[in-house]
Order: C-alpha cells, then sequence, then structure tokens
C-alpha cells in the first residue's frame, strides 16, 4: 500500500507539471513524439509535459488538418518510412521483427516462432543486467477495449514469465499494455489482425 | 443555465395519438423557418433535432400536421437576441409559448432546447437534444478527448496527447470526465475539470490502470489495477484517495460499472470466457449476469438500472445487446461488426457505441437509429448525464 502511495503522489506532481506546460499551447504545433524507449533503471524517463494538453471546455481550437483522420484508426502520421506499402505504424516507431513475438487468435501461448524471438533477446539481457526492458502487449481491434488491455498484459506476461525461465531478472523487465490502441497495422484483415497480436520487446 | 425563459407554459391537454408513433414514421409537425435574421437556422436545428428523435416528423410550414411550430429569432433583449416560439395543436391552441434571451453564441444550445420543450411536451419522454456526448479520436500520431453537442455538432477537443487516451466516463453532474491517458507511454487515470482544464492523476499504480467509473453519488471511482499480477476491480474514494480492492483470483476482472444500489457489474473470463458479473458494494461472491454465448463485456448501466448493455460476440460478429435485469430477457440491438463501448443516454432511451470507425445509436427497443456528424474518427463514446 505504502508504494502504491507513492506512486500516486509522483503521479500528482506530473499532473502539475502536465498542467503548467499546457499554458499558452494550442493544437496548431506539431507535436513531439513521445519520449518512448528511454528507460533507466527507476524506470521510464517520462518527460509527461510534452505528451498531453488539456483545455477548458469550449476554448480548445480545432485544427482541421490534424483532426480530420477520416481515413481510419490508423491514420499514418509518423511511420519510420521502412513499413512496408499498405501499412501504417500509430507513430510510435517501428520496432525490428527480431524484437516481436507474434499471438494466435484469442491467445497468449508463445509460438515457436516467438520462443526464438525471445531467446535471443535474452541473452542480450542477461548479458548486460543495467538494460530494462518494456513488453508491450498489443491485440486485434475486436472486441471490447479495456478487456484488449487485459489480454494484451496477459500476452506480456508470457513474454516475461519466457525471458524469467531462461534467466533474466525479473528487475530487467516491465511490462505495459495497450491493448488495441496502437496498431502495428491498419485495415480489417485476417493478416492486419496477426500482425496486430502481438509483444513488443522495447530496450 | 444557457438560457434565460421569460414566458409562460399554457395549460393544455394533450393526447398523444399512438398509431402516429415511430411505425408510421413520427407524429408530424410543421415547422416554420424563423424570421428575424439571427445567424442561425433555428427552424432548421429544431427539425434536425426532431428528425433525430425517430418519433417526430418535421415537415415543411403550411404541411398539413399535427401540430406547428413557429417563432422569431430577433436582435434585441439584454443579451443579444430575443427568441420566440410557440407550439400550436391542430386547431391552433398553444401548447407551448416561450421566449429567450440569449446571447448570440447560444442560439444554438436554445434551438436545441426548444426541441426539448417540443419533444417532452409530445412524447413525456425527456429530450436529448440539449446534452453533450464526449469520445475519443485519433490521427496523426495524436488521440484527442472531445465533448461535442449530442449531435456530433460543435466538438471541442478539451485534451490532445501524443500517446492513447481511452474509456472517457462523466462524472454524474457532467462536470468532469474521468479517463485514462497513456503519457508518459504508461496507462494512468485522470479526473480533468472539463470547464476548467484542470487535471488530477487518480490512480498511477504499475500495471494496468484502467476502465474508470464513478459511483452514482458521485464520491468514488471504480477501476482497474493490476498491480498485484491480475486485472482486478477497486473502489477508490475520490476524497480519501484510499483504494479498496473488490475482486480477486487469478482470471481477468474489469470494466466494472455501478448500479444504483452500490453493488458493481463488471467483465471477468472468471468461468473461461469473458461474461458479465456482479457484486456488492463491498465486494464478495459474485454473481454470474449472462449466460448467452461465449463473449459479454464492457457493461454499461441505465440511468434507472434496469437495463445492461454490453458488447456481444455471436458468428465471430461483435454486436451491442441489452439485458434487462427485471425479466432477465436477453435482446441483440444492432447488426453487429466491430460495435463496441455502448453507453446510455441520460434518458434511458437511446444508445450511444462505436462500430470501430464512427459513432452510432440505436433504441433500447432497436428500432431507431442515429448516426453522429463527426469530422473525424470516433470511438469510446458516452452520453452525458443532465447534469446540474
Amino acid at each position: 500500500m505504502q508504494h502504491f502511495t507513492r506512486h500516486l503522489i509522483a503521479a500528482a506532481a506530473f499532473a502539475l507539471v502536465a498542467g503548467c506546460a499546457s499554458t499558452g499551447e494550442t493544437t496548431g504545433e506539431q507535436q513531439t513524439t513521445a519520449p518512448q524507449d528511454s528507460v533507466t533503471e527507476q524506470g521510464i524517463t517520462a518527460q509527461p509535459g510534452q505528451d498531453a494538453y488539456s483545455y477548458p471546455y469550449g476554448q480548445a481550437p480545432i485544427q482541421q488538418d490534424t483532426y480530420d483522420t477520416s481515413g481510419g484508426a490508423v491514420a499514418g502520421g509518423q511511420t519510420g518510412g521502412e513499413q512496408p506499402p499498405g501499412q501504417a505504424t500509430t507513430g510510435g516507431g517501428a520496432v525490428a521483427a527480431d524484437r516481436i513475438v507474434y499471438f494466435g487468435f484469442d491467445s497468449s501461448e508463445i509460438p515457436s516462432e516467438g520462443q526464438a524471438v525471445i531467446s535471443a533477446n535474452a541473452r542480450t539481457l542477461t548479458g548486460n543486467a543495467r538494460i530494462i526492458t518494456q513488453l508491450e502487449g498489443h491485440t486485434d481491434e475486436r472486441g471490447s477495449r479495456e478487456y484488449n488491455i487485459a489480454l494484451g498484459e496477459r500476452r506480456a506476461n508470457s513474454v516475461r514469465q519466457a525471458m524469467i525461465a531462461t534467466g533474466v531478472s525479473p528487475q530487467q523487465i516491465r511490462v505495459v499494455s495497450f491493448g488495441e490502441e496502437r496498431p502495428a497495422a491498419a485495415g480489417q484483415s485476417e493478416q492486419s489482425y496477426a500482425l496486430n497480436r502481438r509483444v513488443e520487446i522495447v530496450y | 443555465m444557457l438560457f434565460f425563459g421569460v414566458g409562460s407554459f399554457a395549460h393544455a391537454e394533450l393526447t398523444i395519438d399512438v398509431t402516429k408513433d415511430i411505425e408510421s414514421g413520427g407524429i408530424p409537425i410543421a415547422i416554420a423557418s424563423f424570421g428575424g435574421g439571427a445567424p442561425e437556422n433555428i427552424a432548421g436545428i429544431i427539425a434536425s433535432d426532431l428528425q433525430r428523435t425517430g418519433k417526430i416528423a418535421p415537415q415543411p410550414a403550411g404541411s398539413r400536421a399535427d401540430y406547428a411550430v413557429t417563432g422569431q429569432a430577433q436582435p434585441g433583449g439584454a443579451r443579444g437576441y430575443i427568441v420566440q416560439f410557440q407550439l400550436a395543436g391542430a386547431q391552433g391552441a398553444p401548447l407551448l409559448n416561450l421566449s429567450f434571451d440569449v446571447a448570440p453564441n447560444q442560439l444554438r444550445p436554445v434551438a436545441h432546447k426548444i426541441s426539448d420543450l417540443i419533444y417532452e411536451k409530445l412524447t413525456g419522454e425527456k429530450g436529448l437534444a440539449g446534452t453533450r456526448i464526449a469520445y475519443i479520436a485519433s490521427g496523426g500520431g495524436s488521440w484527442y478527448l472531445v465533448v461535442a453537442d449530442a449531435d456530433g455538432q460543435n466538438p471541442r477537443v478539451i485534451l490532445r496527447s501524443s500517446q492513447p487516451l481511452m474509456s472517457p466516463a462523466w462524472s454524474p453532474d457532467g462536470g468532469k470526465l474521468a479517463y485514462v491517458s497513456f503519457e508518459g507511454r504508461r496507462p494512468q487515470i485522470i479526473v480533468q475539470d472539463v470547464y476548467s482544464g484542470a487535471r488530477r492523476v487518480v490512480s498511477a499504480a504499475p500495471g494496468i490502470n484502467g476502465a474508470p467509473s464513478w459511483s452514482p453519488n458521485g464520491q468514488r471511482l471504480a477501476f482497474t489495477l493490476s498491480k498485484d499480477g491480475n486485472p482486478e476491480i477497486y473502489a477508490l474514494d475520490l476524497a480519501t484517495q484510499s483504494p479498496v480492492r473488490l475482486t480477486s483470483g487469478s482470471s481477468i476482472d474489469t470494466e466494472p460499472v455501478w448500479l444504483p444500489d452500490g453493488s458493481i457489474v463488471f467483465t471477468s473470463d472468471r468461468g473461461g470466457s469473458p461474461q458479465l458479473y456482479r457484486i456488492g458494494p463491498g465486494g464478495g461472491a459474485a454473481q454470474r449476469l449472462t449466460f448467452e454465448g461465449d463473449y459479454n463485456a464492457r457493461p454499461t448501466v441505465s440511468p434507472d438500472g434496469r437495463y445492461i448493455a454490453m458488447v456481444h460476440r455471436r458468428g465471430g460478429r461483435f454486436h451491442i445487446a441489452v439485458l434487462d435485469l427485471q425479466t432477465r430477457q436477453f435482446r441483440v440491438l444492432t447488426s453487429g461488426g466491430l460495435d463496441e463501448s455502448p453507453s446510455f443516454a441520460p434518458n434511458g432511451k437511446m444508445i450511444i457505441y462505436s462500430n470501430g470507425q464512427r459513432l452510432t445509436a440505436v433504441s433500447l427497443d432497436g428500432r431507431i437509429k442515429q448516426d453522429f456528424v463527426l469530422r473525424g474518427n470516433g470511438r469510446d463514446p458516452v452520453w452525458a448525464p443532465y447534469g446540474r
């Protein structure tokens, strides 16, 4: 409980910073990408002031060029330039294929190809105890969004268990689930869904 | 208050002819253009609002109709415009005769107010034209929390983030939104004052911080945390900030919502597939509520606590379905696809949801459908309460 309270206090300070940083900002400004992948032993280094801007109801300007997303939930944007045609990332930055474990429909069991990916990354982690990895779980877009958050976490925890089984220290692993919120591939095809059911090993 | 009424209600008896309900396209009502040169097409907004209800059929002025609306909106009064309207029956007897003194930027809200007054007079139900919705939009590497009028018009972005936003939930007074934000690349639950923009992080535990839901009195939030290893339901007293765990076990427990009596309905896969369960205000033994099919999730409760709408999978497609807690009748309301995130309108008659890309609404009986005009995509819609 004490641990939890400490988190709350840290988070409250964080919200205050975010609130101050929002002063004078407009939606017209191009957002910088989140400070992803910057990991320290204290945890993920966040610069939350750059992540979100809040506005009072009725005072927020709407910029058409960023707001018009009728093309779909995945509207391109900051692609890494190395996506195959027809695929767009959601701006999270491309993760190399040798750091992605894919899953079957409704499953958090690791297929054999995934085992190889995990083993290779586990070797890197056991070889350098200072590296912290964040396992990011994802699902396809079908079904309830919050339930998918839980399923994405279950997948990330499967990878975590597999890594621990090969000797990685639990202290080197953090888990986060994005559910269906950050698809790797757009569209409603089975192929897209298969690319989206994944855990990305980020470090 | 958005408007200032200076008129008075006429006390006329009104009988609704049920044969002219939605089977025949609704109650016919002739609506004349409002004279006076206001910058908003007030008659047009009223006609559109009434058409959306599915129970009233607006007609051009002069048509043979059971009712007629006439009015004016002209410069004057203390605030800028005087808007006056009259609803008359077939014999010309006035049923409503009101005027409002409003600022120019309140012409649209006052048109919605007039729509609701007419709707309430003719159907006996509270109207929705003056209500609001919130939803999430995304694109170009940004996520937006948007508040719009009940028809999707007049959208205002109240939060923009470079990381995902999800699961907005209105406080019972309509003044705050709780939601999940991934800013800093980790989930946390934030409560934002809609009018001031002030934000407060209410949960940032390790693991999942998800699915916030306000208690009926607005003093507590239920949500999902996985800090103890797997997703469990917690309730947090917002005054003391102390979260109490309500579920346990190795299954997924998430998506809590409160019934008016303080008990909580949530999604759990403890039986092997996601189904809805109910626990008491302090937790305890869970009672399973859904038995149709192998996927029932994301419950939402009608304002009177009688109905639970949910996401239901059938034949590989996701539908919105509703369970009547009184009769235990289970009904699928939508033809399905990627339907998700249902939310009841504050009058309990309509359910807004997302089909994955766009917002749409269906009536509790499945017969009326409404679309929402959005500039972009929309998901995670939540209908605001009537509020203060």
